[in-house]
């Protein structure tokens, strides 16, 4: 790819010598960003997933015997429904424990009419019909209430989508400003570099040549900027994973990278070198056609 | 070898700066270029020495019409010529060998044929002693050396040399000319732009003499 490379440029001045801490900065706000949709992606899924295995029940009757009636008689039907691997009342402290930010810590025989809570795990094989479920419930127990949580996991699914595509754009514009700035570095170090490109020319070389020596040096830089931002992309994700591991499971967890993102994260600098390469190449040669 | 026919050069929407210039430059011919400043040396050694392409006029190199050739034909032609800068050109970061070298790299020759051949023409110009001295450390007169080196390694068709003594001291416009003269007799096609008419007397060759733009032939006078 490089036969013939002739090293006729001078090192390089200042003002390119500040392009792969540009290109650092790029990839470093990419890689950012990549890992964040990714994360929300892993996120939405395995929350998705949880509470797709899950469904509850509420049997809000006002009498006390009469929500326990209702209560057996929605466990009878759940246990009994293809597709539900367990149904389980939960206790009066459990339900106290779940009021209590709104209402403080109550004794559980403190007469409040709260309604019963039945946590409902589907096998995740056979297929439940929670429609249909919902009104032989209201048959069997005219109280009781279905919540699969679609509707609200609908929303937050929405949102989810909603700023995966917004952290894809910012990876696009981030790229397209890669290229910019590297054209206008590109331009900046044809400028300078007029007089050696020209004497070039008049000695025979042909602008393959010429680009050859812009190829690798940008590929250099690219390179150069490509390790220093993954470095630091990486080092922040290691310190919020840590962070969020802490914190516990849930959505903040998944920023931890895993083992394969990181090593695709790792090719970023290639792409960074070939992309700032590429750019440059491009830029050059038709700069050189505008030359006698 | 190299024909003009009824050329003219302006840049852009500028006065014509060469009009109507007409020669021919045998093959082994020598000829100086002479006039004073502003009177289109220049522009006529760049349209030699191919950096520019007339506005108008016939050019024809080595047997080819230039107006018939795109741009990828011309490194090939380039490599045929050879030039000598008044201010030298040399690569500030290269050293007197990696500058002599280039042109070779450019034609792809080998690492064998550039350390062998530049080694031997930078003995002919005397600086063996100065290979891998950069131009940063060298005098006038090693400099253009070095120049004339570059210039001529590919042993080039044409030699074009625009004030070749310009900036170093009689005794070594003296060595430089010797220079030029035995390659012109090994068959290379010269051109010198100077302003030194004691150079010119000196060397008796056929003298292109330019004047606002036109070009006049003073025959040569013999070699005194």
């Amino acid at each position: 790819m490089w036969g013939r490379t002739l090293q006729f440029l001078p090192k390089s001045k200042d003002r390119e010598g500040l392009l792969p801490w540009v290109i650092g900065v790029m990839l470093f706000l990419c890689a950012l960003a990549i890992a964040s949709a990714a994360a929300i992606g892993t996120g939405i899924e395995s929350w998705s997933r949880d509470l797709a295995s899950n469904i509850t029940v509420q049997v809000v009757v006002a009498d006390a015997t009469e929500r326990q009636a209702q209560t057996d008689a929605a466990l009878t039907l759940l246990r009994a429904t293809p597709g539900v691997q367990s149904a389980t009342v939960l206790a009066s402290s459990e339900v106290m424990a779940l009021v209590s930010p709104w209402l403080g810590d109550l004794p559980i025989d403190a007469n409040l009419p709260v309604p019963a809570l039945i946590d409902v795990a589907l096998d995740g094989v056979t297929p439940v019909n929670t429609t249909a479920l919902s009104e032989r419930l209201a048959i069997a127990a005219p109280g009781a209430q279905l919540d699969d949580h679609q509707a609200w996991l609908s929303q937050i699914l929405d949102l989810a989508a909603v700023v995966q595509i917004v952290l894809i754009s910012v990876v696009g514009m981030v790229v397209l400003s890669t290229v910019a700035i590297v054209i206008f570095g590109c331009r900046a170090g044809l400028a300078t570099h007029a007089e050696p490109i020209a004497i070039m020319h008049l000695m025979g070389a042909e602008d393959s040549m010429i680009c050859r020596a812009f190829d690798l040096r940008y590929l250099a830089h690219g390179i150069k900027g490509g390790l220093v931002g993954i470095a630091f992309a990486l080092l922040t994700l290691w310190l919020i994973s840590r962070m969020a591991t802490e914190l516990g499971e849930g959505l903040v967890s998944a920023f931890a990278p895993s083992t394969d993102f990181s090593a695709w994260l790792l090719l970023m600098p290639v792409f960074a070198a070939l992309l700032t390469m590429a750019t440059a190449r491009i830029t050059v040669r038709r700069a050189l056609k505008e030359m006698m | 070898m190299i024909t003009f026919e009824n050329v003219g050069m302006r840049y852009g929407m500028g006065a014509e700066i060469l009009q109507d210039v007409s020669f021919t430059l045998e093959k082994g011919s020598f000829h100086f270029l002479v006039g004073p400043s502003g009177a289109g040396k220049t522009t006529l050694l760049k349209l030699l020495y191919l950096a520019h392409r007339p506005s108008r006029g016939l050019v024809d190199f080595f047997g080819k019409d230039l107006s018939s050739l795109g741009r990828d034909d011309l490194p090939r032609l380039r490599r045929r010529i050879g030039v000598v800068f008044q201010d030298f050109r040399l690569f500030d970061h290269l050293t007197a060998f990696e500058n002599v070298a280039l042109p070779l790299r450019i034609k792809g020759a080998t690492k064998k044929q550039v350390q062998d051949h530049v080694e031997e023409l930078l003995a002919w110009v005397g600086l063996e002693e100065r290979l891998h001295a950069k131009p940063a450390t060298l005098s006038g007169g090693e400099k253009q050396r070095v120049a004339i080196a570059r210039a001529v390694i590919n042993k080039p068709d044409l030699l074009v040399a625009d004030e070749p003594t310009g900036n170093v001291d009689p005794e070594m416009s003296q060595r430089l000319m010797h220079l030029f003269v035995e390659l012109n007799k090994l068959g290379t096609t010269t051109v010198v732009a100077t302003h030194d008419e004691n150079l010119v007397s000196a060397i008796g060759a056929p003298v292109f003499s330019l004047d606002k733009g036109q070009l006049s032939v003073r025959p040569d006078r013999g070699q005194s």
